[in-house]
């Protein structure tokens, strides 16, 4: 792990890959160039088009209607959520409505992907996917951004998270998947199966646990050499604490000499195997003696370990993510898609396998194909997903409609609002995301002060999940509702205060003007005739307008319109 | 490491999407006979005392006075002629007409890390799956009572929290709610800010917004909110019970005023309020180092605290339909080490039982002279499961968890419940 980098590229044809060497490099020089110019240029593609036709002749097969397209409001919303990570402000979300251009849509699209909220969001979607709220660190989350921001090619990425380079401070943030996730687990030092499983499911799509000792009992693909091919190169591994110029902790490796035996406990056979990606061919060890096997031979004075030429780690962060391994593609388009159609095409995310058919079997194929071809570019394939008609389709059905399978993607499906999402719009719903946000406007104010990271941590602490909890589906809670219902910072944010929401609207004499600006800050659409009625007859018997208006805007804000990407 | 509960799960989400699972019948699918269970057990409850670390049996519910590792306390009678304990529980003495001790219990952890967890999970051997806590395989088979209280509670030393890594393979919905130092969860009280009427309204007005989002929409998730809103608004409600400053002075004298006296008198208040399981933890028992002054510390004040429960459940009729049970993960060498301490003894080691199903008054099983081991029949960890669900009506020989359509045992299939513990 410690080799400077260029040693590893002759090191690689040793090993007796220099097919796939080449091929990622070759690519890699493709996608400089392709880099320089993504943004401006249109996207032709008939991907969006291709989606659309495969679920239609599904859903038809299954005899089920689709639902019609969003209204401009729905999918305003759905979309800032998505791509901007937030909800849009009344003004923003006034103009969509208003415009009545052909291409606004598009140009919506466009804008937000083009972001620096879109950056943003898709770093923040991706971190709290890999480590799953097992800890934060901000160098993490800054590579992750970084990469997206710079339309790095995500086997780029993920090579850069797996194999690590501890000599290169920004891209020594990228270990943190794999140092945090090796880090002890209750009594154990150090969790290696751990660490494999989470590989095989992160960027795989394959929860090959049960292969650590036979097996899988109903998974007939999952067998125990998937486990332990990769268990051999990640137990190589060693975690070091930081020391010197290495400011984090920070991996090395063992000599590897030998092949991995292994015992199934169901039948007693015994097998053996070399480092290998799952599903993959077995990675040759080189046979190297003595000082030869050494790029910096151990020092027993010095008490370091040295840096044996052979990186098997490597190795398999090469394999995996090489354009090839169409698994690899194939999880990534699928994870991509559950984030933002609100079910993987292949469900569960980490239960790839033959028996377990994507519900579009042809569609995922062709992302996978898409990825690979695009040279993994996500915030491409990101732009394709969001063009199409599935995405823009309605959550709601007719009434009187049977609800269909979820897996025919007939109707928009509701997806979760993570903590952070919904900390940024419940404060630009209220009005407060300027103050808190952005630290502005606090003149004149004897409130006390509000820093951002003070309420992220308060509303992580009510939303997110629980450690190694993966967050796939909204998730109402006790903590989260006694968070809404009392914590103080939810209820400041909805006290009238200069230029806040709820000021804005206490000074509106109209109410139908005043029920517009509500309904349009927090729910992003205007109300309806009924609700509009409801907001009126509670303001005419009210005796206290702000007080009254104050508990409509934390019931909306409460609420499961609110509290979902719909 | 062994699979996680996860890959065994057919759906995860389907746990963790519904908070609601917890309302009746929720999750029905799972547990085959669940319903029928929880109509048996009716409005059983559980206070599980939990003495983290290891309680020392010599020091007390199985004294050996005068003999070669038996410290240097004397041992007093009790309630019950002919049962003795150590000296250090004279409270516990009184209301050994109440109790059933076993003496026999043999497991198999040495360690902490691996008892903690094992020893409250009853674990059932290479299952590979992660079992539940006690509390959270109560929280689920039993649900809440009609109270709508938060079904598993516990109280601690320390921080609270939600604790979702208790429910194993049940999913985070089974987890506990822990109150750190007696505390109630944060943002439990209404904000100062609210008027009740206020708040009362507010809330309506939250669910009529809810009811019209779910027109044309699958229900499940709005369902899950209003769920996890009522039992916010129930926790609130009786927020009385957390309310240390409320409690009479008479009551904190009787429970001691310790750590463990404060959280066992908040523990009666939640069982009376209709809490199904509440935990109470002690920490500080693992005595390596100068076990008799430590246990002489420790013990009287466990001992006041428990002792005035049982006597106020009792008092109050609750304990006919209360399990009660107090343990820790093993108990302690009988050898003394050479800092005057004692080390960790899964081989013969004590718990005490009382309440609904208990056979009130009782010694179970024997160890020998010197306490080192086990003269009567072994009891291991999962025969006291049985014994628990049997005491509340839980047929765990017959019944099973489905899991990923997979048959998993409530408690090891090979042992059986003690049958002298139980009526």
């Amino acid at each position: 792990m410690k080799a400077p980098s260029g040693f590893r590229r002759p090191l690689l044809c040793l090993l007796a890959l220099p097919l796939v060497f080449s091929a990622t490099l070759s690519e890699r020089k493709a996608h400089a160039m392709e880099a320089a110019t993504p943004k401006s240029a249109p996207v032709v593609s008939d991907l969006p088009a291709f989606i659309d036709a495969q679920i239609a002749a599904k859903a038809a097969l299954a005899g089920v209607p689709l639902a019609p397209p969003a209204e401009d409001a729905e999918f305003l919303r759905r979309v800032w959520l998505d791509l901007a990570g937030t909800i849009p402000s009344a003004t923003e979300t006034r103009a969509f409505l208003a415009d009545k251009a052909q291409g606004k849509r598009a140009a919506l699209i466009d804008k937000l992907i083009q972001s620096k909220e879109f950056a943003r969001r898709m770093g923040e979607a991706l971190h709290i996917q890999l480590m799953e709220r097992s800890g934060d660190d901000p160098k993490w989350l800054a590579f992750l951004t970084e990469a997206i921001e710079q339309d790095r090619p995500w086997n780029e990425v993920v090579r850069d998270i797996l194999a690590p380079d501890f000599k290169d401070e920004k891209k020594s943030a990228a270990a943190y998947f794999v140092t945090k996730r090796l880090d002890k687990v209750g009594s154990q030092q150090t969790d290696y199966p751990g660490l494999t499983r989470d590989i095989g499911r992160m960027f795989l799509g394959v929860d090959l646990q049960c292969g650590q000792c036979h097996n899988h009992l109903t998974v007939a693909d999952y067998k125990q050499l998937e486990f332990n091919g990769l268990f051999m190169a990640v137990q190589n591994l060693k975690l070091n604490e930081p020391k010197g110029e290495l400011k984090t902790k920070w991996l090395s490796e063992g000599l590897l000499e030998s092949k991995y035996e292994f015992t199934s406990v169901l039948s007693g056979a015994k097998s053996q195997t070399g480092p290998r990606v799952p599903f993959g061919a077995e990675i040759a060890i080189p046979e190297l003696k003595g000082d030869d096997a050494w790029l910096v031979a151990p020092d027993k004075k010095a008490k370091t370990d040295g840096v044996p030429k052979f990186s098997p780690m490597r190795s398999v962060a090469e394999t995996l993510t090489a354009p090839e391994n169409s698994h690899f593609a194939r999880n990534i388009a699928n994870r991509l898609w559950w984030q933002f159609m609100g079910r993987g095409l292949v469900d569960p995310l980490d239960l790839h396998h033959s028996g377990n058919p994507a519900s579009h079997p042809e569609l995922l194929e062709r992302l996978g194909t898409d990825m690979k071809a695009r040279g993994f570019d996500l915030r491409w394939m990101v732009r394709q997903l969001v063009a199409s008609e599935t995405y823009q389709r309605s959550g709601r059905l007719p009434h009187g409609s049977a609800q269909p399978e979820e897996s025919l993607f007939a109707v928009a499906l509701e997806k979760p609002v993570c903590a952070e999402q919904f900390m940024r719009s419940f404060l630009r719903a209220a009005g407060e995301w300027e103050r808190v946000g952005e630290g502005s406007s606090w003149e004149g104010l004897t409130d006390k002060r509000h820093l951002l990271k003070d309420v992220q941590t308060g509303f992580k602490n009510a939303f997110a999940n629980a450690p190694k909890e993966p967050e796939l589906r909204a998730n109402p809670s006790l903590r989260g509702a006694l968070f809404l219902r009392n914590n103080d910072t939810v209820l400041w944010a909805l006290q009238p205060r200069t230029g806040n929401l709820l000021e804005r609207i206490s000074r509106i004499s109209e109410p139908a003007e005043v029920a517009a600006e509500l309904f349009l800050s927090v729910f992003c659409r205007l109300p309806e005739k009924d609700e509009q009625a409801d907001l009126l007859a509670l303001l005419k018997a009210s005796a206290d307008k702000t007080k009254t208006l104050s508990q409509v805007l934390w019931a909306m804000t409460a609420s499961m319109e609110f509290f979902t990407n719909h | 490491m062994l699979c996680t509960p996860f890959e065994h799960t057919i759906s995860r989400r389907h746990f963790l999407g519904t908070a609601g699972a917890l309302a009746a019948g929720g999750l029905g699918g799972i547990f085959s006979a669940r319903a029928a269970e929880a109509l048996k057990a009716g409005n059983k409850q559980v206070l599980f005392v939990w003495l983290d670390g290891g309680m020392s049996q010599l020091e007390s519910w199985d004294p050996k006075p005068n003999t070669l590792f038996g410290g240097p306390f004397r041992s007093i009678p009790t309630s019950v002629p002919g049962t003795h304990v150590s000296e250090l529980m004279p409270h516990c003495a009184k209301q050994m007409h109440r109790l059933c001790l076993v003496r026999s219990l043999c497991t198999k952890d040495r360690d902490h890390s691996s008892g903690v967890a094992r020893i409250q999970r009853g674990d059932p051997k290479n299952r590979g799956v992660p079992y539940p806590f006690f509390g959270s395989a109560i929280a689920y088979l039993l649900g809440p009572t009609s109270s709508n209280l938060p079904p598993y509670v516990v109280l601690k030393e320390g921080r609270g929290g939600f604790r979702a890594e208790d429910a194993g393979f049940l999913g985070p919905t089974f987890g506990s709610l822990a109150f750190g130092d007696g505390k109630p969860p944060e943002d439990l009280l209404r904000n100062a800010s609210l008027t009740e009427a206020e708040d009362q309204e507010r809330n309506a007005l939250r669910e009529v917004f809810n009811r019209r989002y779910a027109q044309a929409r699958r229900p499940s998730l709005t369902e899950a909110s209003t769920h996890a809103f009522d039992t916010a608004q129930e926790l609130m409600r009786r927020s009385d019970i957390f309310d240390t400053s409320r409690l009479p002075e008479k009551d904190k004298e009787r429970y001691g005023r310790s750590e463990i006296g404060l959280h066992m008198l908040i523990a009666r208040n939640m069982l009376e309020a209709g809490v199904r399981f509440v935990k109470v933890a002690s920490f500080g028992w693992d005595t390596h180092g100068d076990n008799f002054n430590a246990h002489a510390s420790l013990v009287p004040k466990f001992d006041r605290a428990f002792a005035a429960i049982l006597e106020d459940l009792a008092a109050s009729g609750l304990l006919q339909r209360t399990l009660v049970v107090a343990m820790s993960e093993f108990g302690r060498t009988p050898r003394i080490n050479g800092h005057a301490g004692r080390d960790h003894w899964p081989d013969a080691w004590s718990i005490a039982m009382a309440g609904c199903g208990v056979r009130a008054g009782c010694v179970v099983g024997a160890t020998d002279k010197l306490g080192v081991s086990v003269e009567s029949t072994a009891h291991d960890i999962g025969s006291v499961f049985h014994t628990w669900y049997h005491a509340l009506g839980i047929d765990s020989l017959s019944h099973e968890y489905k899991h990923k359509g997979q048959p998993l045992p409530l408690a090891h299939e090979e042992m059986t419940p003690i049958k002298e513990a139980l009526t």
